[in-house]
């Protein structure tokens, strides 16, 4: 991934040289002249075309901004009811993350949605332990964020 | 008992930088708008705090081997050197001097000696700070 953004970069100033235009227009040209030359020559790198991992990047800060609305909305919903009926619970997430960011983004994001907040993580890190505000189904919780934050992320650690 | 540190760990590690690279703009900042050499050395300590209380003392202290009293003493000394220079060519002493010169890549920009005080104030700072949270932190 940084060997392929370092290239891009490599063949843009490439391209400024050889067309003498040493402007941010001549420098854009010749970086999108270097992606197309990547995308070609994609079978020769061992891991995927950058870009496709960027892309994971742009779709995990929408899918965050998304939940974090909804999220938002629910802990309303929670704080402005007449009647106390919530059920706050802890409960054992295990993840298949394995890197330090991986997991300190999930916590993270976890955290900033409302309404659940990571408090400890296991000592050998497959577990987070999770505070949440009103849950009715801890496994459907689980499978939420399994099938939201942590597939986005994975998305993006993917070779 | 010892815990799973790797949240704070890591984003401490990132956050360092975008402190001391804050610490560094408040400082060259301060002659124009609000910032000096004060608030840059105590931010710049504020890093390595943070650094200290997520890893450990030891840990910190082998990351940076720096000997902050040289810290204090080479600040006294450039402010001294600083205050004292315009003796030696006839001003009163503390005469600061300024001039515009044309840099590369920053363009015409006025230098000021009261810069150089500045830089004096930061490092006594960035040392006293950090010998007190060390002296402190070693206490057993």
């Amino acid at each position: 991934m940084a060997f392929q953004i370092i290239l891009n970069f490599v063949l843009a100033f490439v391209w400024m040289f050889l067309s003498s235009n040493y402007t941010a227009a001549g420098f854009i040209i010749g970086f999108l002249l270097g992606i197309i030359l990547l995308m070609m020559m994609r079978r020769f790198f061992t891991s995927r075309l950058y870009i496709y991992r960027i892309w994971a990047i742009i779709k995990l800060t929408l899918l965050f901004f998304k939940e974090l609305v909804l999220a938002n909305v629910q802990v309303l919903r929670v704080v402005l009811k007449p009647e106390l009926d919530m059920q706050p619970a802890f409960f054992a997430y295990p993840t298949v993350l394995k890197q330090d960011w991986e997991i300190t983004l999930l916590s993270s994001l976890i955290t900033l949605t409302p309404g659940t907040v990571v408090v400890h993580v296991s000592d050998d890190a497959k577990t987070l332990y999770i505070h949440a505000i009103d849950i009715s189904d801890v496994d459907e919780a689980i499978a939420a964020i399994h099938d939201s934050f942590e597939k986005a992320i994975l998305e993006v650690s993917k070779s | 008992m010892k815990t799973n540190d790797v949240i704070i760990q890591f984003t401490a590690k990132i956050v360092f930088f975008i402190i001391f690279f804050f610490s560094i703009h408040i400082f060259l900042a301060g002659h124009y708008t609000p910032g000096g050499g004060f608030v840059g050395g105590l931010l710049t300590s504020s890093a390595i705090v943070l650094l200290i209380i997520t890893f450990d003392i030891n840990t910190v202290r082998h990351i940076l081997p720096i000997n902050y009293t040289y810290f204090t003493a080479g600040g006294l000394l450039l402010a001294l050197a600083t205050a004292a220079f315009p003796m030696f060519v006839g001003k009163p002493f503390f005469t600061h001097f300024f001039d515009y010169f044309d840099l590369p890549l920053l363009g015409k920009q006025s230098l000021h000696t009261a810069m150089l005080f500045d830089t004096g104030v930061y490092l006594v700072v960035v040392g006293v700070t950090m010998t007190i949270i060390q002296t402190i932190g070693e206490d057993e």
